[in-house]
């Protein structure tokens, strides 16, 4: 009786067979099935509750593909941020994210100094924690060198360990530099995306102020300060005030 | 009085009484002058009878009812028409100057009444003697000789105070009396209006009218009728305008021939007659105009519409602002939206739906704002101030309309269906084929199950204390092992000390080799090893640098080491033997002794303790 009663949910369950709803084993498949099916909000939204329980890379990017579906640009942005912020090196996160970045209208890269951007590549290609190990790994390095170099007695040694340490005194300074800038980031979330489709950021934090620039949907800004519902937000060389609503901490 | 005899169709008869709707007139002049007989009809278009008039109470009549048919059939592209109209006519005198009432006849057509359309008739007194003409404040005249008949054209102004863009309604009036075959040439000067926007008032017909002015009945006509709008402020004197007339002078001619008699003969005759000039006072408008006046003086309303307020990414919507009053309307300047950023605006349609009146334009004025959308958000469009000058309440006035919140959803695939644009990308000139990139959307999403790996967590926290010591304790292991093997570092630090120390030992190992080589009985190998055990000895032990090895350095150096004179001299025997040794035959005698030379050198050399 119960295999007739299975049978008939199966049949009448429009859903691929692969991927049938009975079979799915979490919240998770059910989430990916309505994206498979082009239901997005509602994909999102089963993402956004498992998001609730725990932060994964994989959940993030996939939210953040919903909503790229929807075209909501700014919250697939986000999303793809918060990807990569736990998962450095995620490929597709890092593909759908320029792609996404491809269709906001501000281009906030170019006002950048090219070093500067080629540093922050640098410090985001890896997570904080290897960042970490990695600078505790060269700084032992470095003193393995020191002293090879002042203990040893060939020459061929100490001119290797001397090379060595201070090339690994210089990676180290690096990472250190880079975790730490990482561990600031993570710690202020001083990195935000606008929400809005267009804000006008003012030079005071008031609804009169002086409006200075133009910032749209998507664009990733760096906070300052931030006072009431007002925040105080950099991007390139541009500064001004716009409010709070109008944008989301990564 | 006219009648008119027609001849009876019956046909045309018969048909007209199936017309479909009775039309019953009272026909009057609507001012007739005391003492004049003057004529009122009553006409209906189908057969009627039993007419019973008004009572004529303020006139005397004096003939009728006289009673006249008229029926006419025409064929118009085989269609038929056909009209009947019976009418009764009363001549009639007034007696008494003023406005009187004459109510409506009753006629029965097909046994039902029908009621015709009352009139009212003004009764102007009658001439008096003619008089000097004079002017009145806002007015003026020209007087043509009266023998022939008098034309003269006044100046109406509806006002001579105003305030700037305040209508003005003025008017050419044609007062003529005892003239025949009167007409208006061509040959007309109107004055500029300069400091005036004018505005004519079209006349579809000059229609003649009696009117009492000075004592005297005129026909009169308005020739020319504007509305004058002041420019600025300031008296501003509008130029006298001239007219030309032609009237019929019926000539008096010697009868030439017994045909000529029976026409009269009339010859056209040019009158002038000018307008005068009128000075109208003109106030500037009150100061404290408010910052967005519109320009606009006399009352008005102010609505707005918009056509929604949810809307998607890239719809269209409209706001209407519709001004609706009297006023210098054609003036209004379009007001400007303050529109948010994110809106494609483009330029309004202004529709003008009013007409000119005696006192200014009236109607409304309706704009349309055509914009699209195209951000998302929410957005809040302004109220759209319009002020204007009340001339009613002599006050400026400012309207406003409501601030419409505006919804911006996204649009579904909004950025989704730029990917959808092919982009065809080729890179190269040669014939292999590219891979064409026909398009370019985001990765699809994870599908696999590692969604629920929990994030690792670093062992070690930034900032934390193992961090530190992560550092810190390597740190203090490498500063104590420096410590302790201090002695070491500061031998190391002593490069020349080193080879000072290890020049016995390399040179017992040349010696070593040497010694092999003799019993091998390798000469060449021999003499190279002792060679180079004396002579790197020498450069360790006296830290002479490989490129200022030479006797004279090392003797120098020796001297001054305090070295004996027997000493330096074995040290050159030794040097010069295996320097020539090499080179010329030598016996294997020859071969041990220097080997033991060299040994016995850099042992007592040692002991110098140099």
């Amino acid at each position: 009786m119960r295999n007739i009663l299975l049978a008939a949910l199966l049949l009448l369950s429009p859903i691929t067979y692969h991927l049938s709803p009975l079979y799915a084993q979490s919240d998770f498949d059910l989430a990916n099935i309505a994206y498979t099916e082009g239901r997005y909000a509602e994909a999102a939204a089963g993402y956004e509750a498992l998001l609730q329980q725990q932060q994964n890379a994989t959940l993030y990017y996939n939210a953040g593909n919903a909503y790229f579906k929807q075209g909501e640009l700014a919250k697939a942005i986000l999303n793809y941020e918060r990807a990569l912020r736990l998962e450095p090196n995620h490929k597709d996160a890092k593909f759908n994210l320029e792609f996404a970045q491809s269709k906001i209208t501000d281009n906030i890269e170019e006002h950048d100094f090219f070093l500067s951007i080629w540093a922050q590549a640098v410090r985001n290609s890896m997570h904080e924690h290897t960042w970490i190990i990695l600078s505790i790994v060269l700084f032992l390095l470095t003193l393995t060198g020191i002293l090879v170099f002042l203990l040893g007695r060939e020459p061929w040694l100490r001119k290797t360990a001397f090379h060595t340490a201070w090339v690994a005194l210089l990676f180290c300074i690096i990472a250190g530099v880079s975790a730490n800038s990482l561990h600031k980031r993570d710690t202020l979330r001083n990195e935000a995306i606008i929400t809005q489709g267009i804000v006008n950021a003012k030079a005071s934090p008031d609804r009169s102020g002086t409006d200075l620039f133009t910032l749209h949907e998507g664009t990733k800004v760096t906070i300052r300060e931030t006072l009431g519902e007002w925040v105080n937000v950099k991007v390139g060389k541009n500064e001004g005030w716009i409010p709070a609503k109008d944008l989301e901490r990564i | 009085m006219k009648r008119f005899f027609s001849i009876f169709l019956i046909i045309g008869m018969a048909l007209s009484v199936f017309a479909d709707e009775v039309v019953f007139k009272t026909k009057a002049p609507n001012q007739v002058i005391a003492g004049k007989p003057f004529q009122i009809s009553f006409s209906v278009n189908q057969q009627g009878r039993d007419l019973r008039a008004p009572q004529f109470t303020d006139f005397d009549v004096l003939s009728g009812p006289y009673t006249s048919t008229s029926s006419s059939t025409s064929y118009v592209n085989g269609q038929r028409t056909s009209t009947f109209e019976q009418t009764y006519t009363y001549t009639l005198l007034a007696t008494r100057a003023g406005t009187y009432t004459i109510g409506p006849a009753t006629i029965k057509v097909n046994g039902k009444d029908v009621q015709s359309n009352g009139v009212r008739i003004e009764v102007l007194p009658e001439d008096k003697q003619p008089q000097q003409s004079g002017q009145s404040g806002y007015s003026g005249q020209s007087n043509q000789g009266s023998q022939q008949g008098e034309i003269f054209v006044r100046t109406i102004a509806s006002k001579t105070k105003v305030q700037e863009q305040e209508a003005i309604a003025l008017t050419y009036k044609l007062y003529f009396a005892n003239v025949e075959g009167l007409q208006l040439t061509n040959n007309i000067k109107l004055p500029e209006f300069t400091g005036f926007l004018k505005q004519e008032i079209e006349q579809k017909n000059l229609q003649a009218e009696l009117e009492h002015y000075n004592g005297r009945n005129y026909q009169t006509a308005e020739l020319v009728r504007y509305v004058l709008f002041p420019q600025r402020s300031g008296d501003i004197t509008i130029e006298p305008a001239n007219f030309e007339f032609m009237t019929q002078v019926r000539v008096r001619q010697r009868v030439r021939s017994i045909f000529d008699d029976y026409f009269d003969s009339y010859t056209n005759v040019p009158r002038h007659a000018t307008a005068p000039a009128v000075t109208i006072h003109v106030d500037p408008l009150p100061s404290g105009k408010p910052a967005g006046f519109s320009g606009g003086v006399g009352s008005f309303t102010l609505n707005s519409t918009i056509t929604k307020t949810e809307m998607k990414v890239n719809d269209a919507f409209t706001i209407t602002l519709e001004i609706s009053g009297q006023g210098n309307m054609k003036l209004l300047k379009t007001p400007a939206i303050d529109w948010p950023e994110g809106f494609e605006v483009y330029d309004p349609q202004v529709k003008n739906n009013f007409n000119i009146t005696k006192t200014g334009f009236k109607g409304s004025k309706i704009i349309e704002y055509p914009v699209i959308a195209r951000n998302a958000g929410e957005y809040t469009i302004p109220a759209v101030n319009f002020s204007y000058y009340d001339t009613q309440e002599h006050s400026y006035k400012t309207l406003s309309t409501p601030d419409y919140t505006i919804h911006v959803a996204r649009g579904a695939g909004e950025a989704a269906s730029d990917s959808n644009q092919p982009a065809v990308v080729n890179y190269s000139h040669t014939q292999k084929e590219d891979i064409k990139q026909l398009g370019s959307d985001i990765r699809y999403i994870d599908l696999s199950g590692n969604w629920q790996k929990h994030q690792q967590r670093g062992f070690i926290e930034y900032g934390s204390m193992e961090f530190w010591l992560c550092f810190l304790l390597p740190l203090g292991i490498a500063i104590l092992l420096l410590i302790i093997l201090r002695k070491r570092i500061k031998e190391n630090a002593d490069l020349a000390r080193v080879r000072y120390k290890r020049a016995n030992k390399v040179a017992q190992k040349r010696l070593k080799a040497a010694r092999a080589a003799l019993k091998a009985n390798d000469k060449d190998a021999f003499y190279t090893e002792i060679e180079r055990a004396a002579w790197t000895y020498l450069s360790d032990r006296l830290s002479i640098p490989t490129a200022d090895l030479n006797k004279d350095n090392i003797t120098a150096l020796l001297v001054q080491k305090n070295v004996s004179d027997a000493l330096i001299a074995k040290v050159m025997n030794v040097l010069s033997t295996a320097e020539f040794a090499r080179y010329a035959p030598t016996t294997d005698h020859a071969m041990d002794d220097l080997y033991r030379d060299t040994t016995t050198l850099i042992n007592e050399l040692e002991e110098q303790k140099l």
